[in-house]
């Protein structure tokens, strides 16, 4: 078995090299470009509002994006916001019982989150298709129920409204945007780094004919299962920060639609590319601030760009991004590559 | 607690929530066993069979019965509409159906908040007597909810069974290939099956609007149910909708009786999280 994983790392390594899967010199300007507007924008406003909404698209963007590592893996989760649920609630009572700091209290809400999966990883992952996403609805709907029915601890439907303080930092809208940046970044990076070395080949071919992984060596329950884990532990800095920027712990925020959200998100931008669910999040979470004062139009209208993208765009954003490209190329008689 | 009295009134109950949800399942199950279609705006066609019951019995008065299957019969032809525009892009694929009706299950329930606001309404009950049997006594509007449910499940059955567009139905959930070989358009069976799935289900969001209360939101609770009464008989499978209602519809009013409902979501969604793991295919499904 070892051997054969040696031997598929091997043949695979040789093989990045040559793939696409290195950015080419315009993606990375493309990136450097994008990631120096979002450094410097604040210098040029002073409104509180613009700072919140940065700061929400780039929470959002952590779960999106940490959802896509299971959904890589060919399963869709709607229980992610779940496991948000209990990294935000263990964060804040581990801090308001044991009085740890908030470093401390943040690691063990996300390890909780990510220990919970591990428990539930192996039997939930036995499941694929319309059954896993089945069976990952009513485990979130159960640990919703917990959050509302253990009054003593959760404060049930209400929540908890006083949270200890956290950083000093999350006071100022300002460094509470670069904070959550940071954190975003260093989670896309890590998505990425997954996604493009040899485990995340491993990941596509599992994907695409799991006995044939199987077959050749792949570890398919256990890349899935860990997989599964490291999106939990990555979604619970979402919810604890999340927590902190709204001032108080809601379940309502960790329901079934939250879940689904982020799927959408996930969907809208295009799931077999890191950049869709980025693109998703950032176009779901402005989308309602666009239509505000509409509030319930606004929804209508989100529904049917849903049926939209669905029914006419199954790639998403990407997708039509990817093919204005190759149009484009076309156009000006260049040769069309990768694909 | 466990007297013959307080039994008979929980089995009394039970029936009729199960009558309810057999139908809330059953269209859910015949739009996925032919169209492999996964309806989550399924709560939202619940919701309008409540907005028409009440618009036609509580607002004009109207016959009960007239009202109830008018109101159903309505909304199911309304709904053609979202066939036509909707339902027909997202046919046999299962995974699109699910995000896009849920995009579907959105607009309408957020245009009926537009239309009728958020506030929670009531609709009259048809009758409010108590028939009393010996010791048993049965409220009366639970008997007309059995007595409906019970006519329409029969039709239901003599039109699955004995008729011509049934057996083509049967044979278009089997192998549309096959049957489209044999003549069958499967267009029409769509549409055909689609009618009786949204009539079915608005019926049930009558009822169960009736029951308890009225508001755009009410689709959740029959979608939730609806989905795990069809995990439960397996999906796809007709018997085993009806065999998943009632083991809901008993279980739900037996728990929430004596422990609260608390313990009866925990179990119901606890015992669907086992079997799937277990017996994915359900009670009486058959594995792919």
């Amino acid at each position: 078995m070892i051997k054969a994983i040696q031997n598929n790392t091997e043949s695979s390594s040789q093989a990045t090299e040559m793939s696409p899967r290195k950015f080419t010199s315009w993606q990375v300007l493309l990136g450097l470009t994008f990631l120096i507007l979002l450094l410097i924008w604040p210098q040029f406003t002073t409104n509180k509002f613009y700072f919140t909404m940065g700061t929400m698209i780039a929470l959002s963007v952590i779960g999106a994006s940490s959802l896509n590592l299971i959904i890589r893996t060919g399963h869709i989760s709607l229980a992610h916001a779940a496991f948000m649920g209990v990294a935000a609630y263990t964060c804040v009572l581990s801090q308001i019982y044991f009085h740890i700091n908030f470093a401390l209290a943040c690691a063990l809400g996300c390890s909780m989150s990510a220990f919970l999966a591990l428990i539930l990883g192996p039997i939930l992952l036995r499941l694929t298709g319309k059954y896993f996403v089945l069976v990952t609805f009513m485990v979130g709907e159960i640990i919703r129920l917990v959050f509302i029915n253990w009054q003593s601890l959760t404060g049930g439907s209400n929540g908890i409204q006083e949270i200890p303080r956290g950083l000093d930092l999350f006071k100022n809208p300002t460094s509470f945007y670069y904070f959550s940046l940071l954190i975003s970044f260093l989670c896309i990076v890590f998505v990425r780094r997954i996604l493009s070395s040899d485990l995340g080949r491993a990941i596509d071919s599992l994907r695409e004919v799991e006995s044939l992984a199987e077959c050749s060596g792949i570890p398919v329950s256990k890349i899935k299962i860990s997989m599964f884990v490291i999106a939990c532990f990555l979604v619970g800095f979402q919810g604890i920060l999340q927590v902190y920027l709204v001032g108080y712990i809601d379940p309502g925020s960790f329901n079934s639609e939250a879940s689904l959200n982020m799927v959408v998100m996930n969907v809208i931008g295009g799931m077999y590319h890191l950049s869709g669910p980025i693109l998703g999040s950032i176009f779901i979470t402005t989308l309602p601030e666009f239509l505000r004062g509409y509030v319930d139009f606004q929804r209508v209208i989100f529904g049917v760009v849903l049926i939209v993208v669905m029914a006419a765009l199954p790639g998403g954003l990407m997708g039509i991004l990817f093919k204005l490209k190759v149009f484009l190329l076309k156009a000006l008689h260049l040769e069309v590559k990768n694909k | 607690m466990f007297t013959t009295d307080i039994l008979s009134q929980v089995v009394i109950n039970g029936l009729s929530l199960s009558a309810i949800y057999i139908l809330v399942a059953l269209g859910f199950t015949l739009l996925f066993g032919i169209m492999k279609v996964v309806n989550f705006s399924h709560g939202a066609f619940a919701m309008l069979g409540g907005y028409a019951l009440f618009i036609s019995y509580g607002s004009y008065k109207l016959p009960y019965i007239i009202a109830l299957f008018g109101s159903a019969f309505t909304v199911a032809l309304i709904s053609l509409i979202f066939e036509f525009l909707v339902f027909k892009w997202f046919y046999q694929k299962m995974f699109q159906s699910m995000i896009g009706l849920m995009g579907l299950n959105m607009a309408i329930v957020y245009a009926s908040v537009m239309i009728w606001d958020i506030s929670e309404r009531s609709i009259p009950s048809p009758d409010q007597s108590i028939l009393t049997f010996g010791e048993l006594s049965i409220p009366m509007d639970r008997l007309w909810i059995m007595s409906v449910t019970l006519v329409v499940l029969g039709l239901f059955w003599y039109f699955v069974t004995y008729s011509r567009q049934g057996l083509a139905m049967r044979a278009a959930s089997q192998d549309l290939e096959i049957a489209a070989a044999q003549g069958i358009n499967p267009n029409r069976i769509y549409k055909l099956a689609f009618f009786i799935a949204i009539f079915m289900t608005a019926l049930a969001g009558g009822l169960y609007a009736q029951t308890y209360a009225l508001s755009p939101f009410m689709g959740e609770r029959p979608l939730m149910v609806a989905f795990i009464v069809v995990i439960l008989g397996g999906m796809g499978s007709i018997p085993g909708a009806a065999l998943g209602g009632l083991i809901l519809g008993l279980g739900e009013s037996f728990l929430s009786t004596f422990y609260g409902g608390a313990v009866s979501s925990f179990v119901s969604f606890g015992s669907v999280v086992i079997l799937l793991i277990l017996r994915p295919w359900g009670l009486l499904g058959k594995p792919e």
